[in-house]
């Protein structure tokens, strides 16, 4: 910083007090500018070596941290490493040697399905975030310096299509593996349900490439549909397996079943590589704007994930759907004052039908869990399926709490928008109550085995906790970087940030903690009318907060006044 | 003749982020009909008196009513009253353009709101982005969206920050018409501009902010 910067900051540094009012026309000072231009001579040639070396110089100046803690990281994150993956290939050790022993029907399905489920699950997850990042992007920093440039953006951007497709291998791979030595097979098999699954998570991979390059997604989508349907089926043919609804998929030798998926893997490999190729030739036509939007989401997302807010990465992708979809046909509203807002939330039920799918889905969660055998815990996993599956319900409230500008302009008090908005996920949680009451009772055998009475209660006691869980999810507020931090071993954080991750999750652990604790279920039904008076705005701390410092405002204003009066002093007698 | 009641009254207004001193010692009282611009230089603390005023910044010291009420952002007489366009305006991803028109005035309980959201979209000019989301709109066409809402529900006050911003010469011109209509019918009007057309044409009174909070005040009428 120049001698001549530091002195215009020092000068315009404000004084420590104010001036008062003034009700005087100042005359404003006309300042003396003088501009900067550059001198009339030719550029010098620049070395890139030098350029190299200015860079590195920097970089050396801007250094937080010495070799010795950098080390001293890089151990305890090894020994961290070392120590997971030793509990990891225990626990496959244990499970192989128990699921090996293993041999109902149950198990086996599980041992064949549940790795055709993951590979499923792999390709349509695969598809979908190649979809949604690009897979080939590219920073705004580089659309503005690189893209504009005289170079060829293939040479720019191969480098950027091979991480994804590296990544489209190895996480399906790992995952899929290791469910499949979790089920018991042999390393033989294992290997071979990874390779399926890995090559034809990058096949999906490589696809989206080469259709991003020509700026096509039909196929892509029906392919998606496919898989996760695919997926799906798997995963309800396993619970229905597990409570003898179906009967066990019959298994073929293992030999015959690995040598079928090495010849899968093939196929995939091939289909791989020539699609590889198809992407790599077209790179260079790929649209400046297309390949930023992926990176603009990606930043966006980062930056997400550094403040650990969650809500905020929802956020960022329910716009850039928005974004994408562009126009709706529109619909008139219907009723006046909060009503208004009701009919609202009730034309999105029309308008979005795919926000029932993750509810439907999570009809089955309390199936399942009885047919497993863990009703005890039924309305704790149940709850916390029905709160992810309730928060695309909630999207006008998320709106509204996010930031001010929204609710400013409707006439409103807080409870009557927020209870506006907690209607239509409501009467979803009513109807999903009423479909789940057998799950609650017991319906098979091993499950639970409760009254009708108390399994409608748990029933709704469950699918109270997973509204109130959803709304307490999608009121989060933004981390208060001003307000008193709290100590931690990454340094200070705002407390906001941290329990920001388990607003929702304790809710349902405490509106349900009753339950599983086998107490008696009014317990569970006071804590959800508690939550419920708090969740709606009752007690709305800010406006609290705000009348307490104005009350403190006036009685000081007050005190001051008393102490500015004249005494007069009472006559003398 | 005896002064109008005001419709917004500032006294003693103060404001500080941490050592910065902003506003201090702001009074203002602004009557129905009055238009009062807010202008001076950047930094010199006109959004953040209007960002007080309507209750989206707290105020270290003073008070601020509208129509007696004390201003309170989750007040909904206030909200009621108060019709804002200032930059956190934020809008619902998967609605469209008449639809929010449409959510507010039925909101706001206005008898025929198909005829008050036909009206304002002819207005603002936005009648072929009718359908559209917001997220898909110039900044430009925000900008007429956001003013939009405010002039299609009941208001005593209106709160503008910079609202020439973004919007094209010809829209500065349709929107200094249309504040003075609104003034003339009894609308109080406070503004932070840096457009003198909008200054000479709509305000009643300039209230022109300099350094730390220093307030000289002069007038156009």
């Amino acid at each position: 910083m120049s001698k001549k910067s530091r002195k215009l900051i020092r000068s315009g540094v404000p004084a420590a007090e104010p001036a008062a009012e003034a009700v005087e026309v100042a005359t404003e000072p006309v300042a003396k500018r003088t501009f900067f231009f550059l001198p009339d001579a030719e550029p010098v040639d620049v070395d890139e070596r030098d350029l190299h070396d200015l860079m590195k110089q920097w970089r050396h100046g801007r250094a937080t941290r010495t070799i010795g803690q950098v080390i001293s990281d890089s151990y305890v994150t090894l020994f961290s490493v070392v120590l997971v993956g030793a509990m990891i290939t225990s626990t496959v050790l244990n499970a192989q040697h128990g699921a090996t022993a293993c041999t109902t029907a149950s198990c086996n399905s599980g041992r064949l399905l549940l790795p055709t489920a993951m590979i499923f699950a792999g390709y349509a997850l695969a598809i979908g975030l190649s979809r949604l990042f690009g897979p080939v992007l590219a920073s705004a920093a580089e659309g503005s310096w690189l893209m504009d440039a005289p170079i060829s953006r293939r040479r720019l951007l191969a480098g950027r299509l091979v991480i994804p497709v590296v990544v489209g291998v190895l996480v399906p791979l790992l995952a899929t593996g290791l469910v499949a030595a979790l089920s018991g097979m042999d390393w033989r098999s294992v290997a071979a349900w990874a390779l399926a699954s890995g090559l034809g998570a990058a096949a999906m991979v490589a696809m989206s490439a080469a259709e991003q390059t020509r700026e096509r997604e039909v196929l892509l989508k029906g392919l998606q549909l496919v898989w996760t349907l695919l997926a799906l089926a798997t995963g309800v043919a396993v619970i229905a397996v597990a409570v003898a609804w179906i009967p066990a998929p019959s298994l073929s030798t293992e030999a015959n079943l690995r040598m079928s998926l090495f010849a899968v893997s093939a196929v995939w490999l091939l289909v791989l590589v020539v699609l590889l190729a198809a992407a790599l030739r077209r790179l260079n036509l790929i649209r400046r704007a297309r390949l930023l939007s992926g990176g603009s989401l990606v930043a966006g997302m980062q930056g997400a994930m550094f403040a650990l807010d969650m809500g905020l990465i929802r956020d960022i992708l329910v716009e850039r759907r928005a974004i994408e979809k562009g126009h709706v046909r529109p619909t008139k509203g219907r009723g006046l004052g909060p009503s208004a807002l009701v009919w609202r939330d009730v034309e999105r039920l029309f308008r979005s039908p795919g926000t029932f799918v993750p509810l439907v889905l999570s009809l089955l969660v309390p199936y399942a869990i009885d047919a497993l055998r863990m009703s005890q815990l039924n309305p704790l996993i149940s709850g916390l399926a029905l709160t992810a599956a309730l928060v695309p319900f909630l999207g006008s409230l998320r709106v509204l709490s996010r930031t001010g500008g929204l609710a400013r302009m409707l006439p409103f008090k807080t409870t009557q928008i927020r209870t506006a908005a907690m209607v239509v996920p409501g009467i979803l949680a009513v109807l999903w109550a009423m479909m789940t009451v057998p799950a609650f009772v017991g319906f098979t055998d091993t499950g639970a085995d409760r009254t009708a009475w108390s399994g409608l209660m748990a029933a709704a006691i469950t699918a109270a906790a997973g509204v109130f869980g959803a709304v307490r999810w999608v009121t989060a507020g933004k981390a208060d970087y001003s307000a008193p931090m709290m100590a931690t071993a990454s340094g200070a954080l705002p407390p906001a940030l941290i329990f920001n991750l388990f607003r929702g999750i304790d809710m349902v652990a405490l509106i349900t903690a009753p339950l599983i604790l086998g107490a008696d279920p009014l317990w569970s039904v006071g804590l959800a009318v508690v939550v419920f008076i708090g969740l709606r705005g009752t007690f709305n701390l800010d406006e609290l907060r705000a009348e307490q410092e104005a009350m403190q405002r006036d009685a000081a204003r007050a005190k001051t006044e008393r102490n500015d009066r004249i005494k007069i002093a009472p006559p003398k007698r | 003749m005896a002064r109008k009641t005001p419709v917004l009254k500032i006294a003693g207004l103060r404001k500080a982020f941490g050592p910065v001193v902003i506003v201090d010692g702001f009074n203002l009282e602004v009557a129905a009909g009055e238009a009062v611009a807010l202008t001076g230089r950047n930094g010199a603390g006109k959004s953040t008196v209007l960002r007080c005023l309507i209750g989206a910044d707290r105020p270290d010291d003073g008070t601020i009513e509208v129509n007696g009420v004390r201003a309170s952002e989750t007040n909904p007489v206030i909200r009621r009253d108060v019709a804002t366009v200032i930059d956190d305006l934020d809008f619902f991803p998967d609605l469209s353009v008449v639809e929010h028109l449409d959510l507010l005035a039925r909101a706001h309980g206005i008898p025929d709101p198909d005829a008050a959201v036909d009206e304002v979209l002819h207005e603002v000019q936005l009648v072929p982005q009718s359908g559209q989301l917001p997220g898909t709109l110039s900044s430009g066409q925000r900008r007429r969206l956001a003013l939009a809402t405010a002039f299609v529900r009941p208001r005593t006050l209106l709160v503008l920050d910079e609202p020439e911003q973004r919007l094209d010469v010809e829209g500065v011109a349709w929107l200094a018409e249309r504040l003075v209509a609104e003034r003339e019918r009894g609308l109080a009007i406070v503004m932070a501009t840096h457009d003198p057309v909008l200054t000479e044409k709509v305000a009643t009174r300039v209230v022109r902010l300099g350094d730390r909070g220093r307030v000289d005040e002069g007038g156009s009428e």
